[in-house]
């Protein structure tokens, strides 16, 4: 994974250093303490402060649902199951924004998401598939899934295509190839153990709602602990500077495209598991889900700002919304003007942080030089 | 050759052949053994108008076909076409939306078929070549979709939309008077609500249930696909605790719909489905899923166009009929198929 | 320090302090010699400020113009002239500061009205619509109409009428643009700018387009205008054409007028040249070791070359050596330093480093090789500046922090931690993000950054632009520190003295090609000065 050559200790040779050498021992001891802060306060206050105003949304529209429906809300069972009905609407979703969303810091745009779902999905449940059992039909979604991705990569940073024309390209190539797949049928899967990922709980919760969490943490470690997520945010923040510090940025564009696929491959076994099918139009639109959760998360477009938990954040607003508009039997075109006005505020609020921040920036500039 | 070199084109033949085999595998997966359904097709009987006659060139044209009815509407006009030797199937592309149809349309007008039998994108929109075709002296068979002018079609044959929403709730309400249901919860799950069709089918409900003194507690609308379905029902069952009675407008998306009721374990309900689909039949037969009834909305009418475009193009009446020519109008009844008929229906079943 | 002091003196004030700076901006404007400049005042700017998101293009801009003069507006690339210009012609609006037209304040709210005032603009990429006539070009927007109904004779008479005035009567007003030279498109524009009866036409750089013969041309048209009592803004890198068609000169640097009302053909070349690339007030410099530097030859390069920008480089850097490069910006400095450091990539020659031939075009080989580069736009090519410092220093390096592809926070501040301290960073705490410091701390984190490896060889683009003076000493006191712990350095700068007093040896630059090469101390400003400037800047200039 590392660009670098693994000779760190020569590092301090080259210092200039006018200050007394450090002690090698309080270097350590001083790292040893900061890790132990670092590890659960993580570095983006900006982030959390974030974080905390989506909660509040959440808590907001939870409220609304207790004063519109307080006859369901005083039943304990059906509000648990409520939860976790949210959170199994919100798994599919999650699981594909949580890719989008390392796309989107990295600098780049996946519209493919959706269509790479219904292809994975398609291919996982032909009858050639299924016969290979529960674990072919796994290995199926997850190949296609990262190949497609893989696909989407080559062609933008090797082929130099913008990533809203490449992703848009595969999406339109992808539910075709789904499409001619699965002969615009629909796919009924009659594999218990996939049917059964969606149906079977563990210790009272759905495994969908287990699978969310673990892709949702392997994500927020891979984007804050490791080489690849501190990769990810040099490529979106400043593409020149990554490349001029030695960061392979072609070819770290070209894993976050995989990566985004990965994740549809996951997706797809979910929602056939979910829909004990599959078809070339499932998945419909989920790129803009997914790109909707992103920015409500947070996620800044241009690249170089997100969270992983803003985005689960901004998934499960969207759901808790839908479920809303569903228990109180209203339209789901209000619903979706509703969510239409949540994106909208949100991009608002980060345009005027932004604004603050470069007027910030210009005072700055004024009263130092 | 050294060790290390060796182990390293070892490892990178293993993984070629890993990745060689992963292609293998995969391209293997997408094979589909469906078999062809001949069912929906009218066998060529002897005597009568099944005889044959005069060479017959049909032109055919349809939407792509993004949902099974869709396509059923495609095979089953080829199948029925195949079983004539007397006729000519020549089938057009109809592209991705109404200009592109109209543009295959025109090719097909060129190869100058005896009747045109059409699926349009929209009748509105295609509405204008219908009369130009007419005027032309090429009989159009306008199949589902009408077209506003009388004077753009021959014949018009299409299924009854608000008639189905008519039969799945005088179904329901049969069954909610048998169990003696007082106050029942009905839910609903219609298609894309946009759409005129979904329009129609939920009046035809909602008059119907009307009638009786009942109203739909709650609608999801889904996408016509299965994950769709789902997603609307699962919402659907969170926002009723107890249901009564569900209709769902397509068998499509029943899949999902049923797939969110095993998911939330509930039986308190029976459920009807809409279109006629095979799968959905075979569960009304097997008897083992809250879907107890379907009512049908079938793409077989595809094949009766086909076989009336064949008697309007050898100027042939419907032998059943006194008329020496085929009627203007056709509607089909949307049937209510049931554990009980399930199995004449099984062969109309897409 | 007077206003006539600051015309005539070698050395402008530095625009980085502020106390210079009100100097020379506060200064009565330098009255021209009478026989150059007779008319009125038609433009007057003071302190005009137009700021844009993270950058400030102008920032305090003084102008004067006169009627029948031809004003030269001198200026490096991104000294603020193309914003300028916008701000004449109505496209933008000052955030504050005077414009005085014909003695009224004006704004202009759009381009319309800048027209409708008589201010004309002649932009680079001439903006006429290549489809329609001679005519119609000229009288775009305002064409003669009675009743709805454009009023083509009267418009082809006119055109023809104006044209004859620019000394082009062979021109049809009926020709579609399309079909003209670039020379007749020229004058198609002017004619437009007389359609409005302009009493001031800006021309943005109007000899780039031209052929030689032709640019004689231009200047006969445009005496025939001062002559009719027009005012001329002149924008040209080319100094031959200031000295010959210019009567005054106001020259910008970051935003800045550092110089107004030179007289355009009196003022040594030198002048003009050390106003538009600025130098500030003596630095201390750091005393270079007493032995010249022996080490191993580190860098060696052959012959490379990139079409049009640079040809035929050689160069070698020693361990503990530094070694400058002078030139203009265009002379193709940092496009070597770039193409040396992998992010470009060489048609021909040969980098080596340690005598090991490096891939060309590839950063992440120079990197290993040990070789770090400090770029010249810090914010746009180095800099994460939403991001914390300490991530920003250890930007090339955090992967060999990491252990499985996991990082090391804490030990990456911990190093970091030490590069703040060694540099005495402001503010220190590492966690606060690069935007929140200062040029020179900016500059301090990118340097670091490369301390944190193994760099043997560090290339240094302008590494003092936009850092203050305090913080300049310092980062001197690095370059050099670091050089006495054997690192080799490869330092460009437009400021010479910066060159002569930092580097042991130094390499001037011209045109893409290296002219001299000798030891600093062979070298002074004057040699140097002159090198750089040679050739278009000197030619036809008064030593």
């Amino acid at each position: 994974m590392s660009e670098m050559t693994p000779t760190a200790t020569s590092a301090r040779a080259d210092l200039p250093a006018p200050s007394p050498p450090v002690d090698p021992a309080e270097t350590a001891a001083k790292a040893d303490a900061a890790r132990r802060l670092s590890w659960w306060r993580g570095d983006g206050g900006e982030g959390v402060r974030r974080n905390l105003g989506l909660i509040g949304v959440l808590v907001v529209l939870i409220v609304i649902g207790i004063l519109t429906r307080p006859d369901l809300y005083g039943d304990s069972n059906w509000v648990w199951d409520n939860i976790l009905t949210i959170l199994k609407l919100a798994s599919v979703v999650g699981v594909v924004t949580v890719g989008m969303t390392f796309v989107i810091i990295g600098g780049g745009i996946d519209l493919s998401v959706g269509a790479i779902v219904a292809l994975a999905g398609v291919w996982a449940t032909t009858v050639a598939t299924q016969s290979y059992g529960a674990g072919g039909m796994v290995f199926a979604a997850l190949t296609v899934g990262l190949a497609v991705g893989l696909v989407n990569g080559v062609l933008i940073s090797y082929g130099r295509l913008v990533p809203f024309i490449a992703t848009l390209a595969v999406l339109v190539a992808a539910r075709g190839l789904a499409a001619e797949i699965s002969d615009k049928q629909t796919q009924v899967s009659s594999n218990t153990f996939i049917n059964g990922i969606a149906s079977n709980k563990l210790l009272g919760i759905p495994l969908l709602v287990y699978i969310l969490a673990a892709v949702v943490a392997a994500g927020w470690v891979l984007l804050n602990r490791t080489t690849f997520g501190r990769r990810t945010v040099a490529v979106g923040g400043n593409p020149e500077a990554a490349r001029l510090a030695g960061i392979n940025v072609r070819r770290h564009t070209l894993l976050l495209y995989a990566l985004s696929g990965l994740c549809c491959g996951i997706a797809a076994i979910m929602l056939t598991a979910q829909a004990n099918s599959a078809q070339a139009a499932m998945a419909n639109l989920y790129e803009l889900d997914a790109i909707a959760a992103a920015i409500i998360g947070g996620t800044l477009l241009s690249g170089g700002r997100g969270t992983i938990i803003g985005s689960l954040l901004g998934v499960i607003i969207f759901s808790t919304i839908t479920n809303l508009f569903a228990i109180n039997g209203l339209s789901t075109e209000a619903q979706n003007m509703v969510k239409g006005g949540i994106i909208v505020a949100a991009v608002l609020v980060q345009q005027v942080q932004f604004r603050s921040l470069t007027q910030f920036l210009g005072r700055n500039r004024a009263t130092t030089t | 050759m050294t060790q290390h070199s060796r182990d390293l084109s070892r490892r990178r033949l293993l993984f070629g052949g890993a990745a060689l085999s992963a292609g293998v595998v995969l391209a293997g997966c997408t094979s589909n053994e469906t078999a062809p359904t001949a069912a929906q097709t009218k066998a060529a009987a002897a005597g009568g108008n099944a005889d044959p006659g005069k060479k017959v060139t049909i032109g055919f044209s349809a939407p792509a076909a993004d949902h099974g009815w869709i396509a059923a509407i495609t095979n089953n006009a080829k199948a029925q076409a195949g079983a004539y030797s007397d006729v000519e199937f020549k089938s057009v592309e109809a592209g991705a939306d109404a200009a592109a149809q109209r543009a295959a349309l025109s090719t097909l007008i060129s190869q100058k078929p005896d009747v045109i039998v059409l699926l349009p994108y929209d009748g509105k929109e295609l509405n204008a070549f219908g009369l130009e075709a007419m005027k032309a002296g090429i009989p159009v068979v306008n199949l589902d979709r009408a077209f506003p002018d009388a004077r753009a079609y021959r014949l018009q044959i299409k299924g009854d939309n608000y008639g189905m929403g008519v039969a799945a709730a005088t179904y329901i309400v049969a069954q909610l008077k048998a169990k003696g249901v007082s106050n029942p919860v009905i839910g609903e799950i219609p298609g894309i609500d946009s759409l005129e069709l979904t329009q129609e089918r939920s009046k035809g409900f909602a008059d119907t249930l009307a009638a009786n003194g009942l109203k739909v507690a709650n609608r999801r609308p889904a996408e016509f696909t299965a994950d769709s379905g789902q997603q609307a029902a699962t919402g659907l069952l969170q926002a009723l605790p107890k249901i009564d009675a569900l209709w769902n407008h397509d068998d499509d998306q029943g899949i999902g719909v049923l797939a969110a009721v095993n998911q939330a374990n509930r039986k308190e309900f029976f459920m009807v489905g809409g279109a006629g689909s095979k799968k959905a039949m075979e569960d009304i037969q097997a008897d083992n899923t809250v879907l107890k009834a379907t009512v049908t909305y079938s793409p077989s009418m595809a094949s009766s166009a086909i076989s009336l475009a064949r008697l309007i193009g050898q100027g042939k009446g419907m032998s059943d009929l006194v008329e020496l020519q085929v009627p203007k109008e056709i509607v089909l009844a949307s049937e209510t198929i049931t554990k009980e008929n399930a199995g004449d229906y099984l062969k109309l079943g897409f | 320090m007077t206003a006539s002091d600051a015309a005539s003196a070698p050395t402008p004030p530095d625009p980085t302090t502020m106390s210079e700076e009100v100097a020379v901006t506060k200064a009565p404007l330098v009255e021209a010699p009478a026989d150059t400049v007779a008319g009125e005042v038609v433009l007057r700017l003071t302190d005009v400020v137009k700021t844009f998101p993270g950058v400030r293009a102008l920032d305090g801009v003084q102008l004067e113009v006169r009627a029948g003069e031809v004003h030269c507006l001198l200026g490096q690339n991104g000294a603020g002239k193309s914003t300028l210009i916008k701000v004449l012609s109505g496209v933008h609006r000052p955030d504050s500061g005077d414009v005085y037209w014909r003695g009224e304040p004006a704004t202009f709210a759009n381009p319309q009205a800048a027209m409708r005032a008589g201010i004309a603009t002649i932009y680079q990429e001439l903006d006429l619509v290549e489809d329609l006539s001679v005519a119609e070009n000229a009288f775009l927007g305002h064409e003669p109409r009675r009743l709805g109904f454009v009023r083509r004779g009267q418009m082809a008479r006119r055109t023809r009428q104006i044209l004859g005035r620019l000394g082009h009567p062979e021109i049809p007003p009926g020709r579609m643009v399309r079909a003209l030279p670039a020379a007749g498109k020229q004058i198609v524009s002017m004619a437009r700018a007389l359609s409005h009866e302009a009493r001031l036409i800006i021309m943005d750089e109007p000899s780039a387009v031209l052929a030689h013969d032709e640019v004689g041309n231009l200047f006969r048209i445009i005496r025939e205008l001062t002559a009719q009592g027009i005012a001329v803004i002149y924008i040209s890198h080319r100094l031959e054409e200031i000295r010959e068609i210019g009567d005054r000169v106001t020259v910008l640097k970051d935003g800045r007028t550092t110089a107004a009302n030179l007289p355009a053909r009196e003022t040594p070349t030198r002048d003009l040249v050390s106003r538009m690339t600025g130098r500030s007030i003596e630095y201390v410099f750091p005393d270079r070791p007493a032995a010249e530097p022996d080490g191993a030859e580190l860098l060696r390069v052959d012959g490379l070359t990139r079409a049009g920008e640079f040809a035929d480089v050689s160069l070698t850097v020693r361990a503990g050596e530094i070694v400058g490069i002078a030139g203009l910006v265009g002379s193709g400095r940092s496009e070597l330093l770039e193409t040396i450091f992998g992010a470009r990539r060489a048609q021909a020659g040969t980098v080596r480093m340690g005598g090991r031939a490096l891939r060309p075009g590839s950063v992440g080989a120079a990197v290993r090789a040990g070789m770090g580069m400090a770029p010249e736009e810090r914010k746009s090519q180095a800099l994460l500046l939403g991001e914390p410092i300490y991530r920003n220093v250890t930007l090339a390096t955090f992967g060999r922090y990491a252990r499985l592809g996991f990082t090391d926070t804490g030990r990456e501040r911990a190093e970091a931690d030490r590069i703040a301290d060694s540099l005495e960073l402001r503010p220190r705490d590492v966690r606060r993000p690069v935007r929140t410091l200062s040029g020179g701390n900016q500059q301090k984190v990118v340097v670091g950054r490369w301390l944190l490896g193994d760099t043997r060889l560090l290339l240094l683009d302008e590494p003092t632009r936009g850092v203050d003076v305090g913080a300049r000493a310092e980062l001197y006191q690095v370059i050099r520190a670091l050089a006495a712990r054997g690192v080799g350095v490869l330092l460009v700068s437009s400021e010479v003295p910066e060159v002569l007093g930092l580097a042991d040896r130094v390499l001037v630059m011209r045109e893409g090609r290296v002219v001299r090469e000798a030891p600093a101390g062979e070298l002074d400003e004057n040699t140097v000065l002159d090198l750089v400037m040679a050739g278009s800047l000197m030619e036809g200039a008064p030593a």
